[in-house]
């Protein structure tokens, strides 16, 4: 038996054919059905805004705070930076810190993530800061066509960046919840990466539009 | 993957240029606003296959002497069995129902669409599959 099978000459195995991670299709397939529901969003701001100018209504209907505003804006796009140098710890394989706390070149992704993580939660408490101060003022989801095109997709925005931070979390359980770091967990860490920048990059959209265009 | 990547790319700037006559002839800022996100997209998924496609070698699709049988291998995992995603939607439709009902439902739905999916999310993390 054995010798029969020397002489045999045994099928050489093929290496698996290298495909783009399907999880990694599915969330930037997902990300750009996102877009359309942002679209919808912007639709919505833009027709109330010339319906609402054609009527002879101020608009801006509120005075927004554009110093809080920027504040937050800088701290988000600075999130994504922090969050891409996670993905390259990801890369290099690197799931936590080889040096002390304050040796930032040492870090690995656990450290990036809850930066990330920190400054994202900075933004939501900073947008849930301007909406206290607007319905003090009087501007409300109902108040007027201007509060709800302001509220409306600002705040679906916030959902989503509050949706992110969950999934920050989720990345870092997994990092904890297994002795090693797997390739799964690093896949998880990269999608969610995708979806920091992909609302991230609506955000630079919707800041433009609202508070810079009007 | 070039040609999937081309084909997308190819979609965006149609969406771009049919934009850019768009605005011209109406001035219109929502049709304009939301053309410029089809580009992104069609832009999107273009990217990511162009430069996917780049960092991987040659798949058996791309070769036109290819063989069905030269792409087996694995896809990647897929849950035999699982229960967490019906809870997860019993969550998210209950939220749903809260939008509908009131903002108290709404919340108790969030509160259990954050526990179900931590289940499904830490579903092979735990039991007989930690690892």
């Amino acid at each position: 038996m054995a010798t029969a099978s020397v002489t045999e000459k045994a099928p050489t195995p093929r290496p698996p054919t290298a495909r783009p991670n399907l999880v990694s299709v599915g969330t930037i397939v997902w990300l750009s059905s996102e877009l359309m529901f942002f679209a919808a969003l912007f639709a919505i701001y833009f027709t109330i805004r010339s319906v609402n100018k054609g009527n002879g209504i101020h608009w801006p209907g509120a005075h927004l705070d554009l110093t809080l505003g920027s504040i937050n804006t800088t701290v988000l796009l600075l999130s994504s930076v922090t969050c891409q140098l996670g993905v390259f710890a990801v890369e290099r394989g690197q799931v936590r810190r080889t040096g002390r706390v304050w040796q930032v070149s040492r870090w690995g992704l656990r450290e990036w993530y809850v930066l990330s993580f920190l400054m994202g939660l900075y933004f939501v408490c900073g947008q849930g800061y301007e909406y206290l101060g607007l319905i003090h003022d009087g501007l409300t989801l109902q108040s007027s066509g201007y509060g709800s095109v302001f509220f409306i997709p600002t705040g679906f925005h916030g959902l989503h960046v509050t949706g992110g931070l969950i999934a920050f979390l989720f990345v870092l359980g997994r990092t904890y919840a297994a002795k090693t770091f797997t390739h799964e967990q690093q896949v998880s860490a990269i999608v969610v990466s995708y979806y920091w920048h992909f609302v991230d990059v609506v955000w630079i959209g919707l800041f433009t539009t609202i508070y810079l265009i009007h | 993957m070039k040609f999937e990547g081309s084909l997308f790319v190819g979609c965006a700037i149609f969406f771009g240029v049919s934009d850019i006559v768009y605005w011209y002839y109406s001035k219109d800022p929502t049709g304009t606003a939301a053309l410029a996100l089809a580009v992104g997209l069609a832009f999107l998924t273009g990217f990511y296959l162009l430069f996917t496609g780049r960092r991987l070698p040659e798949r058996p699709e791309d070769n036109p002497d290819g063989e069905i049988e030269e792409g087996t291998g694995e896809l990647g995992f897929f849950s035999p069995h699982s229960w967490w995603p019906l809870y997860v939607g019993l969550a998210a439709a209950l939220s749903a129902l809260g939008v509908a009902i009131g903002w108290w439902l709404f919340l108790i739905g969030l509160l259990a669409l954050f526990l179900t999916t931590i289940g499904f999310v830490f579903e092979y993390y735990r039991g007989v599959y930690a690892h």
